[in-house]
């Protein structure tokens, strides 16, 4: 496989940078700053950031509720986001979404989702724009255990399968559908098994090793710009905080949180880095220092935003 | 009394091969299917104690949940005492501890990567390997029920001797001098740099190769050796391949449907014993099919070939050689 | 103009749009080389081939929610769901998907597409097969629904729901489906949210929508030979609503019947009765009257299924309880 020095050091920067996005929504959520609820996705960066460093501007995606690393894998500017979180008019969707309703149409984000599950025959659909337009262009569905039970995906899977259609199907499986283990949400454990029910591949990676996403998700990419049709990708990895900021967490056993913490994606490039002379510490620490600084940046830029006009909420529903 | 080990893999069968070749995907209810299966075919031979591996799937509770209640077992299944860590170790760990358990047989469902592991730790016991992975050379390609019966006569001793049970080649891996892995089948040198997704697909990136054994018949790296100059399972010798321009072209199955012309420079048999020194570094090297050790810049490694590999039950000689001794007659199946 | 079935009608708009358009693509359940469970899009896969008129399986979340994702990606699918009764399985699709991704973006999003579906009893489908359940959709702001009661009307909103940048419920009534009429060719357009006076009358007004429609002209028929003049007027659209023109033509005539099939309880013609009272109260001379289904399931014997029905003779009892 072929990993260029400066794809790898992008892929860390886009995993410190979800990382540092999460870290400061918490912190912020915490102090009471954001209205609502937010999911974070700290501990998954692997995926979203493996997946999507596969895409160009023009191949799709749908993401979840804890869609915040997607977007930022996908090129999401995170100054809107930041203000979309804190409810301002500069904020992606001018402070009509909020963190789960996030989307960039012009980068081929077809939004985050409230509704677990809905974005499989949204992805489906955007593949058969694809391949109807001829375009070359893939959609990636993200989802994760708890959605791979929905309809949606049976459904999704069959359709794409059926047509040929360039979808990869990305099962982030991090055990836990909300408090619900996978032990009891499903008699299967490898969500990849799944993919004989629609005659098309499935593989399942370590979801906490970017390489390896790389690898697989370029491979299910090629295959769908090829017109070989849907793949469908397990990453199994974790999230670090709970189903959403302010979960307790009870169902999770502390020596598994240990355990998992120790598989972090983040530290595990950065050895790698490290080993393979791609940086230096003093490198690294100045990618995070930067990165550190665009959200401080992105955080003055929210609370500097004006908020919207209550009349505002008038507008958006109906395109002329 | 005769107790069988059951290590079935959950993870076998999954990886990216699925993707770039065409690797089926093997589920896990197909393996609960087998292992079902195999557990009839030990009780049929007298068997009455099975331990098993614990795995995150549960196969065997499973297999042993959809027993239909008229093939009530009268076995006693029990999994090893283990800790589990949901990774490749776990084949290995329950290996030492069926060992240590004194099992006399050990039933392996998954490829050739999963007896790596178990190879590392079953000692003599002999072994059963059952195919359920992508690159299966090592095991065979049998019914999960003959699977049973095989392990059953071989685990009692009573039916067969030690004929059934053959010797295997083994491959040590040493780099800067210490032992760091092994492999059963095929050490594969690759100009790489990562590990990644662990499986080789790719004959492109393939430098040199050390196998252990090679047939036209065999899917993977091996089957390189097979289609060059064939090395037998029970030969006292290896082959050793070496890639690049300015030899000949063959075509060879490297992973399932997939069968690409590979570019072969020299190759040299290899006697037991004897100490190949990997030529390229940096490299990853691939064992049985998964890359698993990375060689960096300055780092030196060798393999070395001996023929103290796990024990292997022939399961048609063993199985003749039982019923020759009256094993299948009604009046004389006695517990074992 | 040319004569034409209210389902050739609505083919017609399709075809028209189709030629026009290569973004404009149809699937659904059967749609393609069958035609579609009641013939609306037969000739239509030999005429675009099998790229543009699709069968699915059967999966009505799939059609929907990948119509969903096709309209975001540039196209401008025509999702057919074989009949209303089976929406509920696609609802998320169209309640938390298709009405809201434009607001929730912020404006950002485009999601032309067309959800066509049949609707109505009258045939001894009994209750999965029968219901009207357009009120649904209108309580969902970011749809459009459309209910054409004649084949000309059918037409001209199947073209302006498929130009429509929102996504667009088109509710087709299974009796409706043979019935004749004048249709214009070509390009003949009928805007969203514009109502239509299908008779003019001076006493009372009905307004009715789809199959009710014609119950209601022929209502006002009868009614004439007594001597109360009723005005018919067709909303046809439910959502953009024409309450102006609803209200002037109660202002005309002083009596407002509100004929539907649906159930009575929440169904759209409390909504209007709600608007007349709330901005044409001194207009009204009597109280508001609506005809509609009782609010049980829909039964299957056919003397039942008549039973349950709005019918002529229950509007004409309506209209002269006013007077």
């Amino acid at each position: 496989m072929e990993l260029t020095k400066e794809k790898l050091l992008d892929m860390y920067k886009t995993m410190v940078r979800i990382r540092t996005f999460e870290m400061k929504a918490a912190e912020l959520f915490a102090a009471g700053k954001l209205p609502g609820f937010v999911h974070l996705y700290a501990g998954e960066e692997a995926v979203a950031t493996g997946v999507c460093a596969n895409l160009t501007d023009k191949d799709y995606i749908t993401s979840t509720h804890r869609g915040h690393g997607h977007l930022i894998a996908k090129g999401g500017k995170i100054d809107l986001m930041m203000a979309e979180l804190f409810g301002r008019t500069t904020g992606y969707c001018k402070g009509k979404g909020g963190s789960m309703h996030i989307a960039d149409v012009d980068l081929g984000i077809l939004g985050a989702n409230g509704i677990v599950g809905a974005g499989q025959p949204i992805a489906t659909g955007a593949g058969f724009a694809c391949k109807y337009k001829k375009t070359n262009n893939v959609a990636v569905c993200f989802f994760g255990d708890g959605a791979s039970n929905r309809g949606t995906f049976h459904e999704s899977l069959n359709m794409a399968s059926i047509w040929k259609l360039p979808v990869i199907f990305v099962a982030e499986n991090n055990m836990y559908g909300i408090s619900n283990y996978q032990k009891n949400h499903m008699n299967v454990t490898d969500i990849a098994d799944r993919a004989a029910a629609y005659g098309i591949p499935g593989v399942t990676v370590d979801g906490n090793d970017v390489i390896a996403v790389y690898e697989a998700a370029a491979e299910a990419v090629a295959r769908a710009r090829k017109g070989d049709g849907p793949s469908l990708i397990e990453c199994k990895t974790w999230r670090h905080r709970g189903h959403f900021e302010g979960d307790p967490q009870v169902y999770k056993k502390p020596e598994e949180q240990e355990a998992w913490l120790k598989k972090d994606p983040i530290p595990r490039l950065e050895a790698k880095l490290i080993e393979l002379k791609y940086a230096s510490q003093a490198d690294l620490d100045a990618i995070k220092a930067d990165v550190q600084a665009e959200v401080e940046a992105a955080v003055r830029f929210a609370e500097s935003s004006p908020l919207p006009n209550p009349d505002d909420v008038f507008t958006d529903v109906y395109a002329d | 009394m005769a107790v069988v080990g059951i290590i079935a893999n959950p993870a076998s069968g999954k990886d990216i091969r699925r993707l770039v070749a065409y690797g089926t995907v093997f589920d896990n209810q197909e393996k609960v299917n087998i292992v079902r299966r195999v557990l009839l075919g030990l009780a049929a031979t007298g068997v009455r104690q099975v331990v098993y591996m614990p795995d995150y799937y549960g196969i065997v509770p499973k297999a042993l949940d959809g027993l239909s209640s008229q093939h009530h077992l009268s076995l006693e299944v029990n999994p090893v005492d283990m800790e589990l860590t949901g990774t490749q170790i776990d084949s290995y760990k329950a290996a030492v501890e069926m060992n240590r358990l004194g099992v006399g047989c050990m039933i392996i469902l998954g490829g050739d990567g999963t007896n790596r592991m178990v190879a590392k730790g079953c000692g003599e016991v002999p072994l059963v390997p059952v195919s359920t992975g992508t690159n299966n050379v090592f095991p065979e390609m049998v019914e999960g029920t003959i699977a049973g019966l095989a392990a059953g006569v071989v685990a009692g001793g009573r039916y067969c001797g030690s004929l059934a049970v053959h010797p295997t080649k083994k491959i040590h891996i040493y780099k800067n001098g210490a032992p760091v892995d092994i492999a059963l089948i095929d050490a594969v040198v690759l100009k790489d740099t990562f590990i990644g997704s662990r499986a080789v697909w790719d004959a492109g990136r393939i430098r040199q190769v050390l196998v252990t054994q090679g047939e036209p018949h065999n899917i993977g790296i091996s089957s390189i050796a097979g289609n060059l100059e064939p090395v037998g399972i029970q030969e006292r010798r290896g082959l050793v391949v070496e890639f690049g321009e300015g030899g000949i072209t063959l075509k060879a199955p490297i992973a399932p449907g997939l069968i690409q012309p590979v570019k072969v420079r020299s190759h040299r048999t290899v006697e037991i014993e004897e100490v190949v020194s990997v030529a390229e570094v940096p490299c990853v090297i691939a064992l049985d099919g998964e890359r698993e050790v990375e060689v960096k810049e300055g780092d030196t490694a060798s393999f070395r070939l001996t023929f103290d590999g796990p024990r292997v039950v022939d399961i048609k000689l063993a199985l003749r050689e039982a019923v020759a001794r009256g094993y299948s007659r009604e009046e004389q199946v006695t517990r074992l | 103009m040319a004569q034409m079935t209210y389902a050739e009608a609505i083919r017609d708009g399709m075809r028209v749009e189709m030629k026009r358009d290569p973004n404009v693509y149809i699937y659904g359940e059967d749609v393609g080389i069958f035609g579609g469970c009641f013939g609306v899009t037969a000739g239509l896969y030999q005429e675009f081939g099998p790229e543009r008129v699709i069968d699915t399986p059967i999966s009505e979340t799939a059609i929907v929610g990948s119509a969903v994702g096709a309209a975001a990606a540039g196209l401008r699918p025509i999702a057919e769901v074989m009949f209303v009764d089976f929406m509920g399985v696609c609802m998320d699709e169209l309640l938390n998907q298709a009405a809201k991704m434009r607001y929730m973006f912020g404006g950002k999003a485009r999601l032309p597409m067309v959800v066509r579906t049949p609707c109505g009893a009258g045939m001894s489908a009994a209750a999965q097969h029968s219901q009207s359940l357009e009120a649904w959709f209108t309580h969902i702001p970011g749809l459009k629904v459309v209910m054409p009661g004649e084949p000309a009307d059918a037409k001209g909103l199947m073209i302006a729901a498929i130009r429509d940048d929102n996504p667009v419920i088109y509710i087709e009534h299974k009796q409706l489906l043979n019935m004749a009429g004048e249709v214009p060719e070509g390009e003949y357009v009928v805007p969203l949210g514009k109502a239509d006076i299908k008779r003019e009358g001076s006493d009372v007004t009905i307004v009715a929508w789809s199959w009710m429609l014609q119950k209601a002209l022929a209502a006002a028929e009868e009614l004439a030979k007594e001597g109360i003049s009723a005005e018919v007027l067709d909303p046809r659209t439910l959502v953009p609503l024409d309450k102006e023109a609803i209200l002037k033509s109660v202002g005309k005539t002083g009596r407002l019947v509100i004929v539907h099939e649906a159930v009575r309880t929440s169904g759209f013609g409390g909504e209007i009765a709600a608007i007349v009272a709330e901005e044409g109260f001194d207009l009204l001379d009597a109280p508001i009257k609506r005809v509609t289904a009782p609010d049980t399931p829909i039964p299957f014997s056919p003397v039942l299924e008549n039973a349950y029905l709005p019918s002529e003779e229950k509007i004409i009892k309506a209209v002269k309880e006013l007077f």
